[in-house]
């Protein structure tokens, strides 16, 4: 009995690599439809999995104040007595905003040098140990060209000039890669804010931080702050991504929408000499399920074929072009081609579940017929 | 072994008259016989084989082979006497355009589960019974009529069927093959096969066992 199987099997291959250009052409509709679609997938899963690794290693408690609804900065005469706190093991003042090198757009950090993260490493230079000193990150440096010692200036609430002395590792986080590190002093001087850190990062012994809750209550009950823990800060992310998730799937769906007709059409190609020869095959013996069998065994390859196809230029499409076009959907304001090296994850359902659409789309475009031309009388399928 | 009860088959025209293929045929064919079926154009030879062979349902009546209506038989069951008891030529030969000769014969044994080897030694012996031995890798485009319908009968044998049904077997092929075709037919009845033919070629009438004669749908 599994004879049988193997030669419908061995069958399908044959008829796949007789009928060349249909193969060729319903694989390249299914690669149109798939890589995109697998390529940001990826994209998305690489963020995620990076922004919520560092929100792990991140601090268990972010503190800051509100004003209006919205994130405001926190005095740091609040600062002493947090660290007194019970439970905590470590607060961090640290001012994190954004102004423009020349037409470019940085992310600058500034935090005590003692404070810095045991994960931020340099790929050349060392950490800022001095006033105006400033590590910046590895596509900062590729378009400014930007050396060790090299000097630049930027205009934040006043002018301030700074050496560059460290520059980040490309494969540092996404936000890493135009991020500009600097003391705390040097970045409340750029913004002109004096005695405030936009946020206080307090890290608690496990189990303390409904104490530390209560405890900053007392302290600043008078204030209008947010305490937000890393449950918190995780959610925020994920529902940051479902967003450009949701974005990206809605621009995805018209063109997705487009490219279904022609795998449809590409799969029933030659659908009368497949009519005729379902008829000869029924008149010489073939039963209806072997039929439809066949026709599976072609769609099921047709499919494995063009998602690993699809699977593999995605992967590509990563390595080599670094997401281009995809990436800008989730990464805000980067180059078509991002200067540092895009997360990117291939999971395994995303995969399977592409060969699975490829399949269920070449399916439909073939099996009714198929199905028709096999239960109507040999005599009609055959002319 | 084969009989027909009132066998009618009506067709639905485009013009949406019903156009009536065959009527009321009452017909017995003994095993190992050899029967022709004759009759000008349009009088119900072919539609009347391919109800007997089960390549078209009835509209009223039926056929009892074996002594087991078939009319009533599921498409699977169908398919199951088709590939075991019965082989067809067809007077268009249907073979699959880009098989090649060995391939279409050895077709019908794919479901089968025989192995690629077994069925190409099968196809080899039976296209060399019909002197196509060295035509085995063409594809029909590259034979001549005749040796397209060759190779049809090549295939309609290779299931070694009791029954081989002919629609016009000789029609588009020449004399000589035609000649060669009649003799293998009375071979193949000789070693025990029922034989039923459609044709108007008037060579197969002097061997046939039994001749019916339609017009308008009826066996006169």
């Amino acid at each position: 009995m599994i004879h049988k199987h193997i030669n419908l099997f061995l069958l399908a291959t044959e008829n796949l690599l007789r009928h060349r250009t249909k193969t060729v052409v319903v694989c390249l509709c299914i690669i149109a439809i798939l890589s995109p679609f697998i390529t940001a997938i990826a994209i998305s899963e690489g963020i995620r999995a990076q922004s919520l690794v560092s929100v792990k290693e991140g601090a268990d408690l972010y503190i800051i104040f509100d004003e209006f609804g919205r994130n405001a900065a926190i005095p740091l005469k609040y600062l002493d007595e947090i660290k007194k706190i019970f439970g905590v093991t470590k607060a961090i003042p640290r001012i994190i905003g954004r102004g423009f090198l020349q037409n470019k757009l940085a992310v600058i950090v500034g935090i005590n040098k003692e404070d810095i993260p045991k994960s931020i490493t340099c790929i050349s230079g060392r950490i800022f140990e001095n006033a105006n000193e400033v590590v910046v990150g590895h596509e900062l440096k590729e378009h400014f060209k930007l050396q060790i010692g090299d000097q630049f200036s930027m205009r934040g609430q006043q002018r301030k000039n700074f050496t560059v002395v460290g520059i980040f590792s490309s494969d540092s986080s996404i936000w890493g890669s135009s991020m500009i590190l600097m003391s705390f002093n040097d970045a409340g001087e750029l913004f002109g804010k004096q005695g405030v850190a936009t946020d206080i990062q307090i890290h608690s012994l496990p189990g303390h931080n409904s104490e530390i809750a209560t405890d900053l209550y007392d302290i600043l009950q008078n204030e209008p702050y947010r305490l937000q823990d890393k449950q918190m800060i995780q959610l925020y992310f994920k529902k940051g991504f479902m967003l450009k998730e949701g974005i990206f799937t809605a621009l995805y769906t018209v063109a997705f929408a487009l490219g279904i007709p022609a795998i449809l059409v590409a799969s029933g190609f030659g659908l009368s000499e497949r009519k005729r020869e379902i008829g000869i095959m029924k008149a010489t013996g073939w039963n209806t399920l072997e039929v439809l069998e066949l026709i599976s065994f072609e769609q099921l390859l047709i499919s494995l074929l063009g998602a690993t196809i699809a699977i593999v230029l995605s992967i590509l499409w990563v390595k080599l072009f670094n997401g281009a076009f995809i990436a800008q959907f989730f990464i805000a304001e980067i180059p078509m081609l991002a200067k540092f090296t895009l997360p990117a994850r291939f999971l395994p359902l995303p995969c399977l579940l592409s060969f699975f659409f490829a399949f269920i789309l070449t399916m439909v475009g073939s099996i009714y017929s198929s199905w028709k031309a096999s239960t109507e009388s040999p005599v009609i399928s055959m002319k | 072994m084969i009989k027909t009860d009132h066998l009618s088959k009506y067709y639905s025209s485009h013009s949406h008259h019903e156009v009536r293929a065959i009527r009321d045929i009452t017909l017995e064919i003994t095993k190992n016989s050899f029967v022709t079926f004759k009759g000008p154009s349009g009088s119900g030879k072919t539609t009347l084989l391919n109800v007997i062979g089960t390549l078209d349902r009835p509209t009223e009546g039926k056929v009892f082979m074996y002594d087991e209506d078939i009319t009533s038989f599921s498409d699977i069951a169908l398919s199951r006497l088709r590939r075991e008891k019965i082989g067809f030529i067809f007077q268009d030969f249907h073979l699959i355009p880009r098989l090649t000769s060995w391939e279409n014969v050895s077709y019908p044994l794919i479901p089968l589960g025989v192995d690629p080897k077994k069925r190409f030694e099968r196809a080899r012996l039976l296209l060399e019974r019909v002197e196509l031995g060295d035509r085995l890798d063409h594809i029909p485009e590259e034979l001549s009529g005749g040796q397209q319908q060759r190779v049809a009968i090549a295939r309609a044998l290779v299931n070694d069927p009791e029954i081989i049904i002919a629609d016009e077997p000789t029609s588009n092929i020449d004399e000589e093959t035609g000649e060669h075709m009649l003799k293998l037919l009375t071979e193949l009845k000789n070693n025990g096969a029922t034989i039923l033919v459609a044709t108007h070629d008037a060579r197969f009438e002097k061997v046939a066992d039994r001749v019916f004669k339609l017009k308008n749908g009826r066996i006169e």
